[in-house]
């Protein structure tokens, strides 16, 4: 379990655990407790993690379809954030657009706060129906002290619609993580409860914390609304602005991603008294247990039933298909955060087992869960960094990886078949539905042709005119 | 004539442009072994890596300090040393490059001194650690590239050197390409008997192959030993003005070897500028290989004038590109409509103007300008053809207007940063897919190598509506 990249960085030993016999837990260094998380990175260690700028603006705050996403600071952030996550809705202003206050160096030296107001302004006047103004605030302006709630207020009375500042300056947190509690706060605070409406509000939920990537959403919400629920807020996957504003009507919160949304979750029920359940919505086993539990809170458990069964019949077949295809392959998932866990039960189901397992962003309850699910001799790693991903790609050798677009041309320069989790190259995975393409994709990946033409026909590198610096020789 | 506009809007709605580091890590990647430590948050290196990937589709690794909310109240120097040595001791490159983000540049940290007391401290390592300014809130991705041009021929190049003393070999400064360009650029110089020493070479670090095993560092770039011996080469070829020209006329100035600073070898006469120059600096003669590729350019130029003769071209992009880029599309007979970049480069502006005048075409020239802009022109005034990077595609969708894909980013395709758009060959398969592509768009069907268009003027300009010829009559 040590890893050779990690001799000269003693303390990642610290975020490295086994499962050993007795189900219990072996840390890196030799201690018997869980690991540490949700801590800054080690400087210069090759982390995979982003900013606190990209859990606001990338995950909690860009896939609300109708509001201008307008970043104030330099231009990088805008353009690197925009249009990349898969987040879709059935409309794609959101996708196509993105606004950024364009900092430059007079105005880091200067202030930059009469530009954004001026940015807001003309956005708004190019975009009439957008229905409100989500700023987000970067690095630099944070720290040359623009004020930039001040500038929304006082934007929010010229343009007369809602201008959301969210203070998710990149270096924040240790983590994207961070970002995802600011976005929660700063909807919540700004949005919900804004405006009321009228009707019977008695069978009706949001969906929180799903953020409709390649219409994940589309493969459940239909199961809600069979069993006679109506879904009002999705928090915040095709989601409008008026939607959040009414979120709290809802009778109860479903919250899947509790990673990135239990913040908003706990401030409703504070406030409002909406209770609220934790639910997995991907795998057979989770997904009717979310629709049981659920249906359990409106007395539709009958509905529930009938619906599961239905459902569960439609896809058992292809599930068959695809489990004795794919059992007793080891699969190592990488995932932001709780997605680790949520998919250690589907690759159950489809007889697979998650020999290694981890997560950019997790938090202890994360990593509890991870832990309780896996099985003995399993490996679960907390913000793995490049040399990590590498070494355990090279040796710990797993049939398949899942993680996303950035690991994914180093598992494929390693020759490890490999499946997109983040953005799905295909898609939707969630639901039942969504669970056999999930099942083609990794049935996709293992048996592609491509991996016995490598075994066979691959060569080494060709030697170079001058000599490389080799990694062996250096050791 | 052609004119000069400037988008007058402060806020920026879809830039063309992203920021300076990620030009930095890019060209880094052009050095054999190097790697780049990225000062800042985490999200500026996780974005740029992510950008690279969805670009290049290879494995990119950039290493952050990951400054946080503490580092940035009490500076990030600790970081910044655990990051180098950690680099060091895990990775043994042979070149370290750190590039400065918005948060240390405003919160003011020394890199170039963090870097001396490293080095102080650590006498043992004496690879070249490289300092490059690259805030967002100054200049573009390309300026990151320019800036870390000039630190290389600043700081890299041995000064010792005998009167006469030659490697002899040319410094070719490719600029802001893609990997086919690169390699398109090499094969000119070996056809021409030349040796070239490239400023710098990522053809194959970011266009890499399969090799069991995976070496530690991709093969190719261009070494530090190379990278040292640059002041005794014959003359310096900077391709691009503003990604490279500054750093030949450093060259020149510090080393004495002379520079060559040339437009964007695209198209017909831009080439021949480049293979020309090439002979002026040796006496070598433009060998038959090239003459008989020139010759074909110019054959598919007389064979595709009668479909391209005309049309309107809208151009999107860095200010180098476009600037080889109407060279091309004006030997087409095409007329490059709108010519948008981000900058403000009034000086780059004037040249367009001259050059255009040269070429006999009118062009609107329009600094500061977003994709917006180019959007809200092109609904004025519409265009046959848009040709710019990816993020064009929103516009083409909007308008039904064929996108010609060119430049950085090419996210939505494959394999674009395997072309190549410079040399004779480069043009010739532009000429070849701009053609290709008006038959799709303008034609009902090709009979006998003719266009049967949707429609024609009739004597009183009301089109008259033809038949297909394949039955629908629909268009």
């Amino acid at each position: 379990m040590e890893l050779k990249c990690n001799e000269t960085l003693p303390e990642r030993a610290l975020h490295i655990a086994l499962k050993v016999e007795g189900g219990k837990c072996k840390r890196g260094d030799g201690a018997g407790c869980a690991i540490v998380s949700n801590s800054a990175t080690t400087p210069g260690d090759m982390t995979e993690r982003g900013c606190t700028y990209a859990g606001c603006r990338g995950v909690v705050g860009g896939p609300v379809k109708d509001a201008i996403q307008l970043t104030h600071g330099p231009i990088g952030c805008a353009f690197f954030s925009w249009g990349y996550r898969p987040h879709l809705a059935d409309t794609d202003f959101h996708m196509k657009y993105t606004f950024v206050s364009d900092m430059n160096e007079t105005n880091i030296v200067f202030g930059g706060e009469k530009k954004l107001l001026q940015s807001i302004i003309e956005a708004s006047q190019e975009f009439p129906e957008a229905k409100a103004v989500f700023v987000y605030n970067t690095c630099s302006t944070a720290l040359i002290g623009d004020d930039g709630r001040d500038v929304a207020k006082q934007a929010e009375a010229i343009i007369g619609k809602p201008v959301v500042f969210f203070e998710c300056e990149g270096f924040k947190g240790v983590s994207q993580s961070a970002g995802h509690h600011v976005g929660n706060e700063t909807i919540f605070r700004q949005l919900v409860g804004s405006a009321d409406a009228a009707g019977d509000f008695s069978r009706t939920i949001n969906i929180v914390g799903d953020y409709n990537i390649k219409n994940d959403i589309r493969t459940f919400e239909y199961l809600f609304e069979a069993i006679g629920l109506k879904i009002i807020t999705r928090f915040t996957g095709n989601v409008s602005v008026d939607d959040l504003k009414i979120m709290h009507k809802a009778a109860l919160n479903v919250v899947h991603c509790q990673r990135s949304a239990t913040y908003i979750a706990d401030m409703m029920q504070e406030k409002y008294q909406t209770p609220y359940i934790n639910v997995t919505l991907w795998g057979m086993k989770h997904m009717a247990q979310a629709l049981r539990d659920t249906a359990a809170v409106f007395g539709l458990e009958a509905e529930a039933e009938a619906v599961i069964e239905r459902e569960l019949a439609k896809i058992k077949p292809k599930i068959d298909y695809y489990r004795q295809r794919l059992t007793g392959k080891k699969v190592f998932i990488y995932q932001g955060g709780p997605r680790t866990w949520h998919w250690i039960e589907l690759l159950r189901e489809l007889g697979m087992e998650t020999h290694t397992a981890a997560t950019t962003f997790g938090h202890d309850d994360d990593y509890e869960k991870i832990f309780e699910q896996l099985d003995e001799g399993s490996m679960m790693i907390d913000n793995p960094n490049v040399p990590e991903l590498e070494e355990i790609l090279t040796h710990r050798r797993p049939d398949l990886f899942i993680s996303g677009n950035k690991e994914k041309y180093l598992a494929y320069k390693l020759g490890v078949p490999f499946v997109n989790g983040h953005t799905y190259d295909t898609g939707p995975y969630a639901g039942f539905l969504g669970m056999v393409n999930f099942a083609r994709d990794l049935d996709k990946a293992l048996y592609a042709p491509i991996w016995q033409t490598l075994k066979r026909r691959a060569k080494p590198a060709p030697a170079v005119h001058h000599s490389a610096h080799g990694f062996e020789e250096v050791l | 004539m052609s004119v000069v506009v400037k988008q007058s809007r402060a806020v920026a709605i879809n830039p063309t442009r992203s920021c300076a580091p990620i030009g930095a890590m890019l060209a880094n990647y052009g050095i054999h072994g190097a790697i780049t430590i990225n000062h800042g948050s985490q999200g500026c290196a996780t974005y740029p890596r992510h950008q690279m990937a969805r670009h290049f589709r290879e494995p990119v690794e950039v290493a952050s300090t990951s400054l946080t909310e503490k580092t940035t109240v009490y500076g990030g120097k600790g970081n910044l040393l655990a990051a180098l040595k950690n680099i060091w001791e895990r990775f043994h490159p042979t070149m370290i490059m750190v590039c400065s983000t918005c948060l240390s540049e405003t919160i003011g940290d020394d890199i170039p001194g963090v870097i001396d007391e490293f080095q102080e401290n650590h006498p043992e390592i004496t690879i070249p650690i490289l300092s490059v300014k690259t805030p967002s809130y100054i200049g573009n991705h390309t300026t990151g590239f320019d800036n870390f041009l000039r630190e290389i021929a600043n700081n890299l190049p041995d000064r010792k050197k005998k009167k006469g003393e030659t490697n002899g070999k040319i410094n070719i400064i490719p600029g802001w390409v893609n990997p086919g360009d690169i390699r398109e650029l090499k094969h000119i110089v070996r056809e021409m008997g030349l040796h070239g020493l490239w400023l710098t070479d990522y053809s194959e670090t970011l266009d890499g192959g399969y090799y069991e095993p995976r070496l530690h560092f991709a093969r190719g770039g261009t070494t530090v030993e190379e990278l040292r011996s640059s002041a005794k080469s014959l003359a310096t070829v900077a391709l691009q003005r503003l990604v490279g020209g500054e750093a030949a006329h450093i060259y020149e100035r510090r080393y004495g070897v002379p520079a060559h600073v040339l437009t964007m070898p695209i198209g017909l006469a831009n080439t021949d500028a480049f293979v020309e120059t090439l002979t002026e600096i040796t006496d070598h003669t433009i060998p038959e290989a090239l003459q008989v590729e020139r010759a074909r350019l110019l054959d598919a130029l007389v064979d595709t004038h009668m479909f391209t003769t005309g049309l309107r071209v809208g151009l999107f992009g860095d200010p180098d590109l476009l600037e080889g880029l109407v060279g091309l599309v004006s030997e087409m007979g095409m007329t490059p409509a709108y010519v948008l970049t981000a900058g403000e480069n009034g000086p780059w502006g004037e040249r367009m103007v001259e050059l255009t005048q040269e070429l006999g075409v009118e062009s609107e020239i329009i600094l500061k300008g977003d994709l917006h802009e180019l959007h809200k022109r092109i609904k004025a005034k519409p265009v046959d053809l848009i040709i710019g990077h990816s993020k064009g595609k929103f516009i083409a969708d909007a308008e039904q207007i064929p996108l010609i894909r060119m430049g950085f980013p090419v996210e939505d395709r494959f394999g674009y940063h395997r072309r190549s758009v410079v040399g004779y060959n480069g043009a010739i398969a532009l000429v070849d897919e701009i053609t290709n592509v008006v038959f799709e768009r303008k034609a009902s069907s090709v009979v006998s190598n003719t266009l049967v268009e949707l429609g024609v003027e009739g004597p009183t300009s009301s089109p008259i509506i033809l038949s297909n010829g394949n039955g629908n009559g629909k268009h």
